[in-house]
């Protein structure tokens, strides 16, 4: 057995355990984001760093065993300090675009986005469902909305922006349908309505908030990548088919995992903001699977490497695997392989492992 | 080819391509030779790629298909390391050495140089007609004769950048013959013998043609002459060396040879064939007279007591124990080695000693790992004799990666018979059975040496079953490195060798109990290493009277950059900064100012001239915020600027880095985006309070010592240079060295030659005879031809603001 203090207390353990083990053990909370029960420890992340005051020294507490007379600091000025640097590191090349542009700008706070996810199925209850609760009224808005969403709308650069507030209105209408349509043309005019702004839902809380990024021309071609459809557009939303064909348009330019993303949790835990100038350390990239809808986004990719260590690389079952050498490493598929032939079966659970939003399922 | 990007080959590329066929071929044959076990994937790769120039991805298909290696990890693996090209290189590849000596004198300019002659841009990765590629490459570990370029086998050194055409020319024509070894029969009637150091910076010096002009006159003289080649004696500066011994026992040495007064010196000194007398031979001479080279007089002339005070002081100051018999002994003799009493320390170790009385001596002797960090070695030792494991291990870490150090090279190549009996004498003391010679690619000198020493120690039985008729059995592999700076780390190197990506681990636990498969593994320094029998033989007490404090013993020095007289030394602990550059090397070459000592690599940091009176030391020089390293050390002069020396090793730092951790992969990137502003000028005062509060956080919280100790550079420059960093907030370079804060300009002591005008290659200087030349700034690229040609000295560097 093992005797060592942490945050003072005194507490015995058995040797071949780490520190992490034994601070949860005893009800401390370490954050960590590369770390997994069961998985090997990888110490990439370094936001577990505890400070060791016998040495004077930091170590990453998910992978330094527990030694005799250790006088562990978890919650000290300095290891904070040290922590949040982490994070504010991982940020620094991290491409936070957690909330489309659509959606910001949208005084309604509307998620555009996923509707047109939930209309791409065909779901168009959902959709509408969806749109009514962002806001907490009876009836979308979008009727006397000068239409922000789509000057922002990132197809904009590629042809003409997705006609948001059509598909909105026509979903609206036909399930509703007492209710009159207004054409969106009508109301260029009235430039002074003005919208009750801001879902009543929304949080009063500071969130981590990211900063909207302008897409370069050859990221451009990478977001058009996930739509599907023939690239035919539809101005006016008349029936089904359209809404569903113009939704196809959408680049899905929100991160899937804007509710369930690590990363983002512990820059709202530490109130870290999205810095600027990003670094970019290789050229951004959306893979996508086509038998198993996985995409892999390298740009939001923290290199925690848990993809790699869940699922053991076989050459029957192909998996990511880390490319390259420091700050221009990445995960990616085998040189070997396609992209399409990998994680046959497995998709499901790196996505779920990972904790940004770099692997996510279309659809 | 823009850094980073992995190119693989496509269809559509126009070279040559080689046949699927051919490449299943080439990767069965390899595979029947290596093994099929994933351990052996860096194995298959060199051997693949050593046969086919590159690796298609047919063959890392196919290598996946026939063996038991994942398409992970040959996919992981074959990424890593820098060795691996997917992309065909030229048929020749000129590398050109960015090491620290090489980037002080230049390196950069040369590498322009290069690019523009063999029309290699950012586009090609090869010149037009597919007949080279550039690389450049960390270290060559030829510094002293900086800067060095390599091509195929063959070393240039003290390359200015208008030379870059001749180099060229010069390789296609002469190509590249390697060193053929001459008179290795052991005639024992002989009227001299001519001992001439053969090492790659020997060789580089011109060594080589010296050697050939000696057969070419012992045949037209018909002399009675052994030649023999012997190991470095450090003294790089002056080489070509000569030492010739007449069977009288006189030794007279000939520094700076050139090749048309070799004729001169061998008649001299030997009179064709007609003398038949016995030459008593005694190689534990040590040399103590110097012929000083006088361009004006004939070398022979000048009377052979003659003592030249610097090179007296050279070796004067030195204590030879790793390097003892330096200049000596011929480095592929057995024989030798055991008559200058070698093997004696093993002998003792396996008759008399058992493994606790040598780890004590080791201990007792308070010798430290010499990589670098400083450990106890014998506490190192004692932990792996009482680790538990079946198989042990000793590893020789030869991943010498400083660069500006050569030290370990030097070992390798010209005592390889030694550093294997300290090996020995290692895994004797902690039980091991195997061992592992851990080498860097770029020394495929030493690789030879060592495996020509290792099979004359097995045909002895100094290795194998029964070392030395005893019943303890050693067995030693060569590990050739696939070139990664981070494998010196010993948790990496571990990793690399068990065919994984070389990324470390936190320690405990520590390789001693845990490392090569689970197994206790002793990680050893070579420089340690080569300590190991004088210490045995010559007692702890012997070795704790040398050196001061806690740091005993010596310690090799590879003394390069702006230094007169550099190359490798061996001193002992405790001596000054001050003697080793003003005493030992003659001062700052030129009569430039000495502003700084730069120890320790990428890891050290700078000692300021004003402290040159700090000891070499590990506490000390800790103290002053640098570290001792491996052993490099470069001297620094006024025209070095401490921000572009901290831009280059971060530059350093940053392309070694193995990318696992979250400070030293992205940390180090910081940190150099923000130098590299200040090299520009475009950094404020702000800008380095950031830079140090990084610098800190990468230094607490890197999970190895690479990323712990790459602010160094930074953190001693602003700390003894903080003036330095300020004036480049203010857009103005000291030194005069950042290119965007420079200006060339001609003074008034133009003639008028057109020299410079001929040597622009961008046609910035206007052909005008007679007529005072003028640099059109917005063409100048500030490569420096101009000034280098210029005869009357009228181009200056001046800086743009003010």
């Amino acid at each position: 057995m093992v005797k060592l203090k942490i945050n003072n207390t005194d507490y015995e353990a058995p040797e071949g355990l780490t520190i992490l083990d034994v601070a949860r053990s005893a009800g401390f909370n370490i954050p960590t984001l590369c770390h997994k029960e069961g998985l090997p420890h990888y110490s990439s992340c370094m936001v577990c760093m505890v400070k060791d005051n016998r040495t004077n020294s930091f170590v990453p507490s998910c992978s330094a065993l527990i030694q005799e007379g250790m006088d562990i600091d978890i919650s000290g000025e300095e290891v904070i300090s040290l922590r949040r640097k982490a994070i504010e590191l991982l940020l620094s090349e991290h491409r936070a675009e957690c909330e489309a542009p659509c959606k910001v700008v949208c005084p309604a706070g509307y998620n555009i986005p996923l509707m047109n996810r939930l209309i791409i199925a065909k779901d168009f209850d959902a959709a509408l469902k969806l749109s009514l609760s962002e806001h907490g009224s009876s009836e979308i808005l979008c009727a006397k909305c000068p239409g922000y969403c789509e000057n922002a709308c990132r197809r904009k650069k590629v042809d003409i922006p997705v006609s948001i507030r059509n598909m909105q209105l026509f979903i609206s209408q036909r399930i509703n349908q007492d209710k009159p349509v207004q054409d969106v043309a009508d109301q260029h005019h009235n430039n002074d309505t003005v919208i009750e702004t801001g879902p009543k839902k929304r949080k009063l809380s500071k969130l981590f908030t990211s900063h909207i990024g302008r897409l370069e021309e050859t990221e451009l071609l990478e977001w058009l990548k996930e739509c599907s459809g023939k690239g035919i557009r539809f101005r006016e939303i008349s029936d089904f088919n359209s809404a569903a064909g113009e939704s196809e348009s959408c680049m899905h330019c929100d991160c899937r995992a804007a509710d369930d993303c690590r990363l983002k949790d512990l820059a709202e835990e530490f109130s870290i903001k999205d810095p600027r100038g990003k670094l970019v350390n290789s050229p951004i990239v959306k893979k996508i699977n086509h038998n198993t809808g996985l995409i892999f986004e390298n740009a939001k990719c923290i290199k925690c490497g848990l993809c790699v260590r869940l699922c053991e690389d076989s050459k029957e079952e192909p998996a990511l695997c880390f490319i390259r050498r420091g700050f221009v490493s990445i995960i990616s598929e085998p040189l070997t392989e396609e992209f399409d032939n990998i994680l046959k079966t497995k998709s499901k659970e790196v996505i779920e492992i990972c904790p940004t939003g770099a692997l996510s399922q279309l659809k | 080819m823009k850094d980073g990007e992995t190119k693989i080959l496509t269809n559509e590329c126009d070279c040559d391509q080689t046949a699927v066929d051919d490449i299943t071929a080439v990767v069965n044959e390899v595979v029947e030779l290596t093994g099929r076990e994933p351990e052996k994937v860096i194995l298959i790769l060199q051997e693949v790629q050593k046969r086919l120039n590159y690796l298609p991805l047919e063959a890392l298909k196919h290598i996946c298909k026939v063996t038991e290696i994942t398409p992970g990890q040959i996919s992981g693996v074959s990424t890593f390391y820098s060795q691996f090209r997917h992309i065909p290189a030229g048929k020749h590849t000129v590398k050109i050495c960015s090491g620290t000596a090489c980037h002080v004198k230049g390196a950069p300019l040369i590498s322009d140089a290069f690019k523009r002659v063999l029309k290699i841009d950012n586009t090609r990765s090869s010149s037009p007609d597919n007949l080279f590629s550039i690389e450049e490459v960390a270290c060559l570990g030829c510094c002293t004769l900086a800067p060095v370029v390599q091509i195929d086998g063959k070393t240039y050194g003290h390359v200015k950048p208008t030379q870059a055409e001749e180099i060229i020319k010069n390789f296609l024509n002469v190509g590249n013959k390697s060193v053929s070894h001459h008179d290795t029969d052991n005639k024992e009637d002989i009227d001299a013998e001519i001992r001439i150091g053969l090492g790659s910076c020997c060789v580089a010096g011109g060594s080589k043609d010296i050697l050939d002009e000696i057969v070419d006159i012992k045949e037209r003289y018909d002399l009675n002459i052994r030649l023999k080649p012997v190991g470095c004696v450090g003294v790089c500066n002056q080489t070509p060396l000569l030492e010739i011994v007449t069977r009288e026992n006189i030794h007279s040495r000939y520094t700076k040879v050139s090749k048309h007064q070799v004729e001169e010196i061998l008649l001299k000194h030997i009179r064709p064939r007609a003398i038949n007398k016995r030459i008593k031979h005694n190689i534990y001479d040590l040399v103590d007279t110097f012929l000083s080279d006088d361009m004006l007089t004939s070398p022979v002339n000048i009377p052979g007591e003659l003592r030249e005070k610097y090179l007296n002081n050279f070796l004067s100051y030195q204590v030879h124990l790793a390097t003892s018999n330096s200049g000596v002994l011929s480095p592929d003799s057995y024989e030798e080695y055991c008559l200058s009493g070698g093997f004696e320390a093993l002998n003792q170790c396996l008759n008399r000693f058992d493994q606790n009385t040598i780890v004590d001596i080791i201990t007792e002797s308070g010798l430290r790992g010499r990589g670098g960090a400083g450990f106890s070695t014998g506490e190192k030792w004692r932990i792996s004799m009482l680790a538990n494991g079946d198989s042990k291990y000793v590893v020789c870490n030869g991943d010498e990666g400083d660069p500006g150090a050569f030290m370990d090279r030097m070992l390798l190549e010209s005592f390889p018979y030694r550093v294997i009996e300290g090996m020995i004498i290692a895994a004797y003391a902690t039980g091991a059975k195997e061992g592992i010679f851990y080498i860097r690619a770029e020394y495929p000198l030493a690789v030879t040496r060592v495996r020509k020493a290792m099979k004359q120690c097995y045909e002895k039985s100094i290795l194998g079953d029964r070392v030395s008729g005893t019943g303890f059995s050693f067995n030693i592999k060569i590990f050739e490195g696939a070139g990664a700076f981070v494998c010196g780390e010993e948790t990496a190197l571990i990793s690399s060798l068990e065919g994984k990506r070389g990324t470390p681990h936190l320690r405990p636990p520590y390789p001693a109990v845990k490392g090569f498969r689970g197994q206790p593994t002793l990680v050893s320094n070579v420089e340690t290493l080569s300590l190991i029998p004088w210490i045995i033989t010559n007692g702890a007490e012997a070795f704790k009277s040398i050196g001061s404090g806690k740091s005993k013993g010596t310690k090799v020095f590879a003394l390069a950059g702006k230094i007169s007289k550099g190359g490798l030394i061996e001193v002992p602990m405790g001596i000054t900064i001050r003697e080793i550059v003003e005493k030992i090397g003659d001062g700052v070459a030129e009569g430039r100012k000495f502003k700084a000592v730069q120890i320790g690599g990428p890891s050290g940091g700078c000692i300021p001239a004003s402290e040159a009176d700090t000891p070499v030391d590990y506490e000390e020089l800790t103290k002053m915020g640098a570290m001792m390293g491996s052993g490099g050390m470069v001297v620094l002069d006024d025209t070095d600027c401490m921000v572009d020396m901290a831009k280059y090793f971060l530059t350093f730092s940053h392309k070694q880095s193995c990318g696992k951790c979250t400070f030293c992969r992205i940390g180090t990137k910081q940190m150099l985006n923000i130098i590299i502003r200040l090299s520009e000028g475009k950094a404020a005062l702000s800008d380095i309070v950031e830079l140090e509060n990084l610098c800190k956080s990468v230094k607490d919280g890197s999970l190895c010592g690479l990323g712990k100790t790459s602010p160094n550079p930074v953190l001693t420059g602003l700390r003894y240079f903080r003036e330095e960093y300020e004036a480049h907030t203010r857009g103005f370079c000291p030194a005069k060295k950042c290119r965007n804060l420079i200006r060339y300009i001609v003074t008034d002591d133009c003639t008028g030659c057109t020299k410079c005008s001929q040597e622009c290659p961008v046609n910035a200087i206007p052909f005008n005879p007679y007529e005072k030349h003028e640099i059109d700034n917005q063409l100048c690229t500030k490569c420096d031809n101009c000034r280098i040609v210029c005869p009357e000295n009228a181009v200056e560097i001046i800086n743009i603001n003010g």
